[in-house]
C-alpha cells in the first residue's frame, strides 16, 4: 500500500504546481465568500421570511427554511455532480498521459513498485483531489447556510461524496485510456464520451421506447446495462442534498454498481499497462 | 512470459467486476419508475376548463333596455350567470361557492360522500324521495354568504310546496317565487304545543335558484340582483375569480374566527392589517388552497405575512417532531407569497393523507350496506362518475 | 538463490525483442539473440551507432520493456522484481523532472518509492556531491539542462544502488562539470557499485569504463576488457627523422600516418617488423621511436561496425 500511497502523494503534489486547479479552488473560496458576505437571510421562527443579495431584496416565498433552500442545496447538488465531473474530466485529463511521458514513465517503472501500484496510486490520488475539492465547497455551503439560516443538514456533503463515486467510474475509464493511449484529449474525450453514456444509462428505460422494438432496443438496453448510472445517481444525490424522498430503489446498491464498475475499468488499464513496452 | 499469465487475472477480474457492477445498477436503480414526487397543483388562475364552465353558465340574458330620449338605441346586454349576479355586493361581504357537482366528482368528493352515506344513503334517499331533488344530480353550486345561502342546478322536479309546507308563497319580479314562513306550532316532548314564527325565507328562480335568507326582504333583494333591479356594484366574486372546487371571499372576521386559541395575537394582527380574503380551493386531485389577503398597508402586509409564514413553518417543526408525517408533509406545502400590498397563502393535502384520514367513512358505508346491493344512483354515481362539468 | 561475487550483474542470454504494432503483421526488431554478461564491480560501457538497441536493451534488464524472447537475469534475479529493482539506480536518457518541485522533495519522493526512510539530510549530501547545493532552494523548472541531469544523478544514487544503469549522464553538463560526474561514477565503481554506462560520448566510456561492449543491429559484435579492444595485436608505429623519402619507406611497407615523420607498418611477428625497418634504414631513413599502434574506441567502434555491416552484406 505504501508504494500507491507515494504515488497518489506524488500526483496529488504535481495537483498542487498546476495553477488553473489553485485557480479553480480560489474560484471556489471567492464563491463562497461572496456569498457569505452579500447574502442576507431574514429568519423568523424557523421560515425564511426575506432574503437579500448585495442589499437588493429577492422576491421569493416566506416558507420553512429547509423547504426555501431545497433548490439551492438541489442545484448546488447538480452543479457539484455535473460541474465537478466536468471540470475533473478537463482538469485531471494529463494526469495520466503526463505520468506516462518518455523520461518519466521510464524512471518511474524501475523504481521498485508494481505497475499496478502506480495506476492505483494515480486513481487514488486524482480521487483524493476530487474528494477535498467537492468537500471544500460543500461544507463551505452548508457552513453559510447553517450560520445564517441556522439550518444545517449533511445532505449537500453526502450528495458531493456521491458526485466523488461518479467521477470515480469516469477518472477509472480515462485512465484506462491513458494506459491505450498516452493522449490527455482522448483521456478527456472518452471520460466525456462515458459521463454522456452514463446520463443516458440512467434514463435507459425512458430512452428505450425510442427504439424500435426487438434487436435495437435489446442492444441499447444490453450497452446500458453496464454503464455507470451517472443520471440516476445525479438525481439521487439532488434528492439527498434537498431532503427530499429519493426515486432509486437502492441507492447503497447504485452507488456500489457504480464504483464497481469504476474498479472493473481500473482492472482493464491494470491489464493493459502490465503488458506495455514503454 | 510468465507475467503476460499473470497479467490475464486483470482481465477476468475486470469482466467479473463489470458483470457485478451491471447487477447491483440493475439492482440499484430499478427498472420501474419510482414514485413520482408528489405535487400539488395549486388553484392560482383561471385554466381553459374554469373559462368554458363559467362560459357555460352565461345563461341570463337581461332585457334590453328601452332607448333614450336622445333616440340612441341601447347596446344589447351580455348573458351573464344568474348566480354570480345574485351574490351580495360591495366590500367586506362573504362568498363562498362551493362547486358542488365538480367536487362531488373529484377524488375527495366520493370520500366526501361516504362520508355522507355512511348509513347505506338512507337519509339521502329520503330526502331525494321527498322533495324531488337528487342533491347528487341536480344540484351544481352552493353558495354560503352574510345573509344566507344560494344553491343553482336544475330543480324543475323540485315539490317546493311539499317540502316547505306552511309557508306562504308568492310570485315576485319575472321569474321568482317567494316563500315566506307563517306561523308554526312545535310539539315540546312534555306534549305541549307552542306557535313559534319563523322569519326566515326562501325564493325560487326559474327552477334554476334557490335562495334561503333570513328575511323575505334578502331573499327578494338576491331576486333583484339577478333580474337587474339591485345597485350598480360588482359582485362580490368576479367572473374572472370563478376558479377551484371553492371559493370565495371571506371578511376577515370570520378568517380570524377560525384561528385556533393559541393564535389569538395573530388573528388579531389580521383584523387589523388585512381587508378581506380571496380563497381558492382545488380538489381535482389533491386539495390546494390558495388564499390571498390584501390590506391598505404594504408593510403591515408583508409583514403580517411573514408571521403567518413563520407560523406556518413552526406548525411543521412540531409536526415533524412529533412524528406526524402527514401533518409535516401538508406543511411541506405551505409558503406565503408576498406581493405589495397583498400576499398569497398556499396550503396543501395530498390527497393520500385524506384518503387515510377518511377510510373508515367508506368502512363504515360498505359494512352498513351490507349483504344489499348497491343503489345505482348512490354506489354507481360514485364509482362511475362521469367527468365533472367545470 | 545464493549471490555470489562470481554473479554477473548482468546476465543476458538469447535477448530479442520485437516491437509489435497493431493491425501490422511485421513488427521492429530492436535486439536479435544478445548475449551479455557484466561482472560485478565492473564499469561497464555500451556504445554502438543509432537504432543499435542500446536504450531497449537497457529498458530490457530495468523490465520496461519485455523481451520477445530470451532470459534476462539481473544481480541475481528478475528485473521484475521490485527487490532486485530496489537495488538499481537508473538516470534515463532524457529524464523528465517535475518542474514545479524543489530537488529536495524529488529526492525525497524517489526515496519514499523505493521504500527508504526519510533521509533530508543525506537527500542534502547528495545534491551537494553532484553540485547542486548552491540550487537546492530553487524549483526544478529554473534549472538547466545540466543541472537537471545532476539532480537525475543524484536520484539515481539514493539509496546506494549495487548497479547503476546510466543513459547518457554527462549529455548537456559543461566539460568541468562531466569531470565531476566522471569522479562521482569512479568513486561509486570503486565502492564496488556495478556501473553500466551508456554514452554517446566515446572519450567518457573510454575513461570511466574497464569493460566495453559493442552494439549494431541488435546484436553484440565486440566484447571485452578495454585495454584489449584498444590494443592493436600486429600493428606499429614508427616515426623518422625529417628528410626520409616517403616513397622508400612506402616501398618498405610503411603507410604515411597523419603527422610529419609518422609512419604505420603491420608486422605478425620480429622478424617482419625488423626486415622493413632494415629496408628503411637502408634506403636512408633514421628511426627516433618505435612502439604499438593502439587504437581509440572510435577506431574500434568504427572498425567493429564496419566490418560487422560487412559480413552482414556478404550473408545476405
Amino acid at each position: 500500500m505504501r508504494p500507491v500511497l507515494g504515488i497518489a502523494g506524488y500526483v496529488l503534489r504535481e495537483a498542487a504546481s498546476r495553477k488553473f486547479i489553485l485557480a479553480f479552488m480560489v474560484g471556489i473560496t471567492l464563491v463562497l465568500a461572496v456569498v457569505a458576505v452579500s447574502l442576507r437571510l431574514e429568519v423568523i421562527d424557523g421560515a425564511l421570511a426575506a432574503s437579500r443579495l448585495f442589499g437588493k431584496e429577492l422576491r421569493g416565498n416566506i416558507q420553512s427554511i429547509d423547504v426555501a433552500l431545497r433548490p439551492v442545496y438541489q442545484a448546488a447538488a447538480f452543479i457539484v455532480f455535473y460541474g465537478g465531473i466536468l471540470f475533473g474530466i478537463v482538469a485531471c485529463s494529463d494526469f495520466a498521459p503526463g505520468l506516462m511521458s518518455p523520461g518519466r514513465i521510464e524512471h518511474l517503472l524501475a523504481l521498485p513498485i508494481q505497475r499496478w501500484h502506480l495506476l492505483a496510486g494515480t486513481f487514488l490520488g486524482v480521487m483524493t483531489l476530487a474528494l477535498g475539492g467537492t468537500l471544500y465547497g460543500t461544507t463551505g455551503l452548508v457552513l453559510i447556510f447553517g450560520v445564517k439560516a441556522g439550518y444545517w443538514t449533511v445532505g449537500p456533503l453526502v450528495a458531493g461524496l456521491m458526485a466523488c463515486v461518479g467521477f470515480a467510474a469516469v477518472y477509472a475509464v480515462m485512465l484506462t485510456t491513458a494506459t491505450l493511449v498516452r493522449s490527455a484529449a482522448l483521456c478527456a474525450a472518452s471520460g466525456f464520451a462515458f459521463m454522456v453514456g452514463g446520463i443516458i444509462a440512467g434514463h435507459r428505460q425512458d430512452i428505450s421506447t425510442f427504439f424500435e422494438e426487438g434487436l435495437s432496443r435489446s442492444a441499447f438496453l444490453a450497452v446500458t446495462l453496464v454503464l455507470p448510472r451517472l443520471s440516476a445517481l445525479a438525481e439521487a444525490a439532488g434528492d439527498i442534498a434537498s431532503s427530499t424522498p429519493l426515486e432509486v430503489r437502492s441507492l447503497g446498491t447504485l452507488l456500489l454498481g457504480v464504483f464497481v464498475f469504476g474498479l472493473g475499468a481500473l482492472a482493464v488499464g491494470f491489464w493493459r499497462f502490465e503488458g506495455k513496452d514503454y | 512470459m510468465e507475467k503476460r499469465q499473470k497479467r490475464r487475472v486483470w482481465l477476468v477480474m475486470a469482466a467479473l467486476l463489470f458483470v457485478v457492477a451491471a447487477l447491483l445498477m440493475f439492482l440499484g436503480q430499478g427498472e420501474e419508475k419510482g414514485p413520482a414526487a408528489l405535487e400539488v397543483d395549486f388553484p392560482r388562475r383561471m385554466r381553459a376548463p374554469d373559462r368554458e364552465r363559467a362560459e357555460r353558465r352565461r345563461t341570463q340574458v337581461l332585457p334590453t333596455v328601452a332607448p333614450t330620449d336622445s333616440g340612441t338605441a341601447a347596446e344589447p346586454s351580455r348573458p351573464r350567470d344568474p348566480l354570480l349576479a345574485a351574490l351580495p355586493r360591495g366590500p367586506g361581504k362573504t362568498a363562498v361557492i362551493i362547486e358542488a357537482n365538480a367536487l362531488r366528482h373529484s377524488p375527495i368528493g366520493g370520500l366526501l360522500l361516504d362520508c355522507l352515506m355512511r348509513d347505506g344513503g338512507k337519509q339521502l334517499e329520503e330526502f331525494r324521495q321527498k322533495s324531488g331533488v337528487d342533491p347528487l344530480q341536480d344540484l351544481d353550486r352552493l353558495v354560503v354568504t352574510d345573509e344566507g345561502m344560494m344553491l343553482s342546478g336544475n330543480f324543475e322536479n323540485a315539490r317546493f310546496k311539499d317540502l316547505l309546507g306552511e309557508r306562504v308563497s308568492a310570485n315576485y319580479g319575472e321569474g321568482a317565487r317567494v316563500y315566506e314562513a307563517g306561523e308554526s306550532s312545535v310539539t315540546n316532548p312534555d306534549g305541549t304545543t307552542v306557535k313559534r314564527r319563523d322569519t326566515s325565507a326562501i325564493a325560487t328562480w326559474n327552477n334554476q335558484l334557490l335562495v334561503v335568507g333570513k328575511s323575505p326582504d334578502e331573499v327578494k333583494a338576491a331576486i333583484d340582483r339577478v333580474e337587474g333591479r339591485g345597485p350598480d356594484e360588482p359582485p362580490a366574486i368576479s367572473e374572472s375569480s370563478t376558479y377551484g372546487e371553492m371559493y370565495g371571499v371571506l371578511s376577515v372576521e370570520m378568517i380570524a374566527r377560525l384561528f385556533p386559541p393559541e393564535q389569538a395575537a395573530l388573528a388579531q394582527r389580521l383584523r387589523d392589517v388585512a381587508q378581506n380574503v380571496e380563497l381558492h380551493l382545488d380538489a381535482s386531485s389533491d386539495v390546494a388552497l390558495v388564499a390571498e389577503v390584501k390590506g391598505p398597508s404594504a408593510d403591515d402586509v408583508t409583514d403580517l405575512g411573514k408571521s403567518l409564514g413563520a407560523a406556518l413553518s413552526l406548525a411543521r417543526i412540531k409536526a415533524q417532531a412529533g412524528e406526524d408525517k402527514d401533518l409535516a408533509q401538508l406543511l411541506d406545502f405551505a409558503k406565503v407569497k408576498p406581493d405589495g400590498d397583498s400576499f398569497t397563502l398556499e396550503m396543501a393535502v395530498p390527497l393520500a393523507v385524506i384518503q387515510e384520514r377518511l377510510a373508515f367513512c367508506r368502512e363504515e358505508r360498505r359494512a352498513a350496506e351490507g349483504g344489499r346491493a348497491p343503489e345505482t344512483g348512490t354506489q354507481a354515481g360514485v364509482e362511475q362518475a362521469p367527468a365533472p362539468a367545470r | 538463490m545464493t549471490v555470489t561475487d562470481s554473479t554477473p550483474a548482468i546476465e543476458v542470454t538469447n535477448l530479442s525483442k520485437t516491437y509489435r504494432r497493431a493491425f501490422r503483421k511485421t513488427g521492429t526488431v530492436a535486439l536479435r539473440g544478445m548475449d551479455l554478461s557484466v561482472p560485478q564491480g565492473s564499469a561497464f560501457g555500451l556504445i554502438g551507432p543509432n537504432g543499435a538497441g542500446k536504450t531497449t536493451f537497457i529498458k530490457s534488464i530495468l523490465g520496461i520493456v519485455q523481451p520477445t524472447e530470451g532470459a534476462v537475469r539481473v544481480l541475481g534475479g528478475s528485473p521484475e522484481d521490485a527487490r532486485i529493482r530496489a537495488r538499481i539506480g537508473y538516470l534515463p536518457e532524457r529524464l523528465h523532472l517535475p518542474h514545479a518541485w524543489t530537488p529536495t522533495a524529488f529526492l525525497a519522493t524517489v526515496g519514499r518509492l523505493k521504500g527508504l526512510a526519510p533521509d533530508p539530510a543525506g537527500n542534502l549530501r547528495l545534491l551537494e556531491r553532484v553540485g547542486l547545493s548552491d540550487a537546492v532552494g530553487r524549483k526544478i523548472g529554473g534549472y538547466s539542462k545540466g543541472m537537471r541531469q545532476r539532480l537525475g544523478l543524484a536520484a539515481a544514487l539514493i539509496g546506494k544502488p549495487d548497479l547503476l544503469v546510466l543513459d547518457e549522464p554527462t549529455d548537456g553538463i559543461d566539460p568541468m562539470g562531466r569531470m565531476e560526474v566522471r569522479r562521482i561514477l569512479q568513486e561509486e565503481v570503486q565502492r564496488g557499485t556495478t556501473l553500466f554506462l551508456n554514452s554517446h560520448l566515446l572519450a567518457e566510456t573510454e575513461r570511466v569504463c574497464d569493460r566495453v561492449a559493442i552494439l549494431a543491429d541488435g546484436r553484440v559484435l565486440r566484447e571485452g576488457r578495454l585495454d584489449e579492444l584498444v590494443r592493436g595485436a600486429s600493428r606499429w608505429l614508427a616515426r623518422f627523422a625529417p628528410g626520409v623519402s616517403v616513397e622508400a619507406l612506402t616501398q618498405a611497407g610503411f603507410v604515411q600516418g597523419r603527422a610529419d615523420g609518422v609512419y604505420h607498418v603491420d608486422a605478425g611477428d620480429p622478424a617482419v617488423l625488423n626486415v622493413a625497418l632494415d629496408r628503411a634504414r637502408a634506403a636512408g631513413a633514421l628511426l627516433v621511436e618505435l612502439r604499438r599502434d593502439g587504437m581509440d574506441l572510435e577506431s574500434v567502434l568504427l572498425g567493429t561496425v564496419g566490418a560487422g555491416a560487412s559480413r552482414v552484406e556478404v550473408a545476405a
